[in-house]
């Protein structure tokens, strides 16, 4: 007969895992600035790609020369390889300012700036040529991804693309397939403390689920089940009517200060219990440029003491139990979504995979910094599972590559609006959502 | 600046290479041969008219084979953009991004007093 008291033999475990953590790609530390200027990273991304491209183009054409842009020929049918340039009539332009027809530009700036007009042209070092035909839609590619074309030169000087090679999914390391157990690495983003409608509630319900406070045993049984947590991006939000250029009174320093606080008590309770990665998002206090630099450890006094609580960049690659992870906070699939379009954001998401690179418009429309020896941003490895914070709703699929690569990618949608979380399960790669809700209804 | 009469003499005291005038491709023999590999192009680029930066002539235009073939490197499209970079950091990317660089360059900037700087460097 079970006894109804706590029994000491009935206290569950958290499951154990291996974590490793492979983010030295994305640090600055020992970069240098020299003054130079993007041209470098956008030409170790070429030549990067190029020579992976150069290698797939024998088996995709066989009987085809390969040649650079400046050795094109009119009417000789080649493959040239370099990178997109997608001219935009809406893009937002610096010069707007000083155009004379002030008046025609509307005050308001469209979300997306797609237009019917835009062009895509491909470069390389020896020169550019405008791409035609139907083969490429503009409204597809963006700024910044190199592809293969087969084509050939037209009378009025343009490429005429016939068919586009992208570099596909990179081969990915086989997961294991021996894991007995359920266990879960639970992702959230967008918890937004400081902001109106962040309900602090909701995020203290979640924290005391992942503890293992709350429910009964059959509860707590699927809390222990959580070996990780990863909380992408946006965490805090400061109130901007405080950031006027002036110098702050004392207290609104206290004020400015408070999300700050409250994330890191929040945190000092998960960290207590289980490893926790944080990365930074658009509106936290950590550099603009990608890649983002791990918060600081002494915004978090409390949680940062703990060997669980790992401050991380923004993109962040880990393995748990040998399951490749790779996430942003969202910034690189916002970008894409201002410069072309698709039926859903998990679209775009596949994209960046394809074209093995994970923010392709970095550094033309989003901030990067300027590398000069290597671009931190390709995708070498498939990860198992592929993620982006800051979406507005939940989304996932599982993608198949042509050689057996599995990845599941997921759009984590901000945690202050819908109260989900995201839970995968390391052992088959599915995914659940958790939420919160705190209405009485 | 204007030059005034008096002062034209010192304006065309320097002589040039090629009293031609214009881009040759002509190679003098004391040039070294080039390894296949680096695949320079020869072009005459590296020997600038009299650069005027910041206002003033800009007279240095002594240099010497060594810097030809650094110049010559800094030109070659192959290793990628010269500016923003030292010429030393730019071949060791070259060398790991597996284009075979010439290990003469390298001799050249690790060992001799030469520009660890490409032409324009500052300038531009």
């Amino acid at each position: 007969m079970e006894s109804m008291e706590i029994d000491s033999d009935k206290v569950q475990q958290r499951k154990q895992s291996n974590y490793s953590y492979l983010d030295e790609r994305f640090e600055i530390q020992k970069e240098m600035y020299r003054g130079q200027q993007y041209s470098q990273i956008y030409f170790a991304r070429l030549h990067l790609m190029r020579t992976l491209l150069y290698s797939f183009a024998p088996t995709w054409k066989p009987h085809l020369p390969v040649c650079k842009v400046l050795g094109l020929e009119e009417g000789k049918e080649c493959i040239i390889v370099g990178t997109l340039f997608k001219h935009m009539k809406l893009k937002p332009c610096v010069l707007d300012e000083y155009s004379k027809e002030r008046s025609v530009t509307p005050l308001v700036k469209p979300h997306n700036f797609m237009h019917p007009d835009d062009n895509l042209i491909l470069e390389d070092e020896s020169g550019r040529v405008k791409l035609g035909g139907s083969a490429l839609s503009p409204a597809i590619y963006v700024t910044g991804v190199v592809v293969a074309l087969h084509g050939k030169e037209t009378s009025a000087g343009e490429f005429f693309v016939e068919d586009v090679l992208e570099a596909g999914l990179p081969p990915q390391i086989e997961r294991p397939l021996d894991l007995q157990e359920d266990k879960y690495v639970l992702l959230l983003s967008g918890l937004c403390i400081g902001s109106t409608s962040s309900n602090p509630l909701q995020f203290q319900l979640l924290v005391d689920h992942i503890t293992g406070h709350l429910g009964d045993d059959e509860e707590i049984g699927l809390a222990s089940q959580i070996v990780h947590v990863v909380i992408a991006g946006n965490s805090v939000e400061f109130p901007r009517k405080l950031f006027t250029g002036q110098n702050l009174a004392s207290k609104d320093q206290s004020t400015l200060y408070e999300p700050i606080k409250e994330l890191d008590i929040m945190l000092n309770q998960i960290a207590a219990g289980v490893s926790v990665d944080i990365m930074p998002g658009l509106n936290d206090p950590a550099n603009f440029a990608l890649p983002q630099q791990p918060l600081n450890r002494c915004l978090f006094p409390g949680s940062a003491p703990y060997n669980t609580f790992r401050s991380c960049t923004n993109p962040h690659s880990f393995d748990v139990d040998n399951i490749r992870f790779l996430g942003t906070s969202g910034q690189n699939i916002d970008d894409l979504e201002k410069y072309s379009e698709a039926e859903s954001k998990l679209d775009f998401v596949e994209r960046t995979l394809r074209w093995r690179h994970l923010a392709p418009t970095a550094p033309n429309t989003l901030g990067c910094y300027p590398f000069t020896d290597r671009d931190p941003f390709l995708i070498e490895t498939c990860p198992h599972v592929y993620f982006v914070g800051n979406q507005d709703k939940y989304d996932n699929r599982l993608l198949k590559g042509s050689e057996g690569q599995l990845v599941r990618l997921i759009c984590i949608p901000k945690f202050c609006e819908t109260g989900i979380a995201v839970a995968v399960n390391l052992r088959n790669l599915e995914c659940h959502t958790i939420s919160f809700s705190t209405q009485i209804s | 600046m204007a030059t005034t009469a008096k002062n034209l003499k010192g304006f065309y005291k320097q002589t040039k290479r090629n009293i031609t005038g214009g881009i040759s491709k002509s190679k003098p023999s004391s040039r070294k041969v080039t390894p296949k590999h680096a695949a320079t192009q020869g072009s005459d680029a590296t020997q600038p008219a009299a650069l005027i930066s910041h206002g003033s002539l800009d007279l240095n235009d002594a240099y010497d084979k060594e810097e030809e073939m650094l110049r010559q490197f800094d030109m070659n499209m192959a290793y990628g953009p010269c500016l923003g970079m030292t010429r030393l950091d730019r071949w060791e990317r070259a060398l790991r991004l597996g284009m075979n660089p010439p290990s003469e360059i390298e001799r050249l900037l690790k060992t001799e007093k030469v520009q660890q700087d490409c032409l324009w460097q500052g300038r531009v």
